[in-house]
């Protein structure tokens, strides 16, 4: 018997870090389905010189993304503090780009202008928060894991879909690019046969009107 | 006429037990951490990525270069320990696997500095094995939900779900097929194309050198022509 519940989080792992300077932007772009959520998680740390190593950022060092949609529209465009979370959801399918660049002007007098981010970003079925799903349809053991596979399936079939849109368009270039080459072929060897023709009978009337002929 | 419900609850409860530690093995125990970036590298700059690992686990980089000039990119993996572990100059893509790993940050680093004007889109993916707490062990799962109750009913439960999955993984199979058919279709219509640039180009081309012998010869024969006529 389970009289208190506890609802635990999956611990993070050691996520992937990248050093960032003043003023510059890392962008990283994500290729997803539409309705598909993304949750980005991000964590901010100062290198200090005294001790030589990099400690939690100060607050006030904040972070700013921006997030453009596959059609260059600015879907989010927020400050963040110096831990952050942000979430969007794909309303069109496409290449999504999310743009990070530190706000701060301090920088280069604390830290010496190095600022270490952990990225984290998850995509699709990734999101789901499962203890709290958990908690709402009260659900038992298995039906969860059937749950979490199911989300796996569906997120392959939304994957799968959006290939074959991207696939329909790859065959529509594909072939107005066929039909570009076979028409200009043709017009080329025409025109160079009218040319042919049209110098010849110029030259001709030349040398008679001027006697030689 | 024996059932599977004719058996005595203990049983049953034994059974599905060992059918969900058997799920728990499908599912896989492996703890892995996998992560994945697209990103712009611009022109004449390098950037670097850290990993941080715990030793004698595994650490495996794929990368690929989707767009730009050329699409090559000069990568770089080097050991917490200062050891340059796999330096490539000018690839489209690569994959390296560490194991054991070192306990501390891997760096990789992709280089575009050979690139005066060019930016490259590069996609690599990091997997990580044996880090702490990645994958969800059975008293997590048990944990988060409520306990089980009623084992009858269950197994009939889970047939259905698993079926469920089985047809969305056949629908799957069945769509990749096709995908596979269109892009095979295609290649084969772009290489068509290849053919067909060629053959016209030379057709182009003995039209041309025709036209010009032809031109020549016909002003040579007006000459010829006139002064034969000419007394």
């Amino acid at each position: 018997m389970r009289s208190c519940k506890k609802i635990k989080t999956l611990p993070t792992g050691y996520a992937l870090y990248f050093h960032i300077g003043e003023t510059e932007k890392k962008c990283f772009i994500e290729e997803i389905p539409d309705e598909t959520m993304v949750i980005g998680k991000y964590r901010t740390q100062l290198w200090d010189k005294q001790t030589g190593s990099f400690l939690p950022a100060t607050p006030g060092l904040g972070m700013h993304v921006e997030i453009k949609d596959p059609d260059t529209k600015i879907i989010l465009s927020r400050q963040y503090g110096s831990d952050g979370r942000f979430t969007f959801t794909s309303h069109t399918p496409g290449e999504h780009q999310i743009c990070l660049h530190s706000n701060s002007t301090k920088m280069a007098l604390f830290a010496g202008g190095k600022l270490r981010v952990h990225l984290d970003i998850q995509v699709g079925e990734h999101t789901n928060n499962y203890p709290e799903i958990a908690a709402k349809d009260k659900l038992t053991e298995l039906q969860l894991r059937a749950r979490q596979l199911l989300d796996q399936v569906e997120q392959i079939q939304k994957e799968q879909n959006y290939q074959r849109y991207r696939e329909e368009r790859f065959r529509m270039t594909s072939e107005s690019t066929n039909q570009r080459v076979l028409w200009w072929s043709i017009a080329q060897t025409l025109i160079l046969i009218v040319t042919g023709i049209w110098q010849m009978k110029h030259l001709k009337s030349f040398f008679e009107a001027k006697k030689l002929v | 006429m024996g059932s599977i419900f004719d058996l005595s609850a203990a049983v049953r409860l034994y059974l599905l037990s060992c059918f969900v530690v058997s799920v728990d093995f499908t599912l896989g125990l492996g703890q892995s951490q996998d992560t994945e970036f697209t990103f712009l590298l611009p022109a004449g700059r390098t950037e670097c990525f850290y990993q941080t690992s715990t030793k004698n686990g595994s650490l495996e980089v794929e990368y690929q270069v989707i767009a730009g000039a050329g699409l090559d990119v000069g990568f770089t993996l080097i050991s917490p320990s200062g050891y340059k572990l796999a330096s490539e100059f000018r690839t489209s893509d690569g994959i390296h696997t560490v194991e054991p790993t070192e306990d501390g940050d891997y760096r990789l680093c992709f280089d575009n500095s050979f690139s005066k004007l060019s930016e490259k889109m590069v996609f690599f993916e990091v997997i990580v094995e044996g880090q702490p707490g990645d994958a969800w062990g059975d008293e997590e799962w048990a944990d988060m939900a409520e306990p089980e109750s009623m084992v009858e009913y269950k197994l009939e439960d889970i047939r259905e779900t698993m079926d469920s999955v089985h047809r969305h993984l056949d629908r799957s199979r069945q769509l990749q097929t096709m995908l596979r058919a269109f892009e095979a279709r295609d290649r084969y219509l772009l290489e068509d194309n290849l053919w067909r640039v060629s053959f016209w180009s030379s057709m182009s081309l003995l039209v041309i050198l025709t036209v010009a012998v032809t031109q020549v010869y016909t002003l040579r024969r007006l000459f010829d022509d006139k002064r034969v006529c000419k007394p």
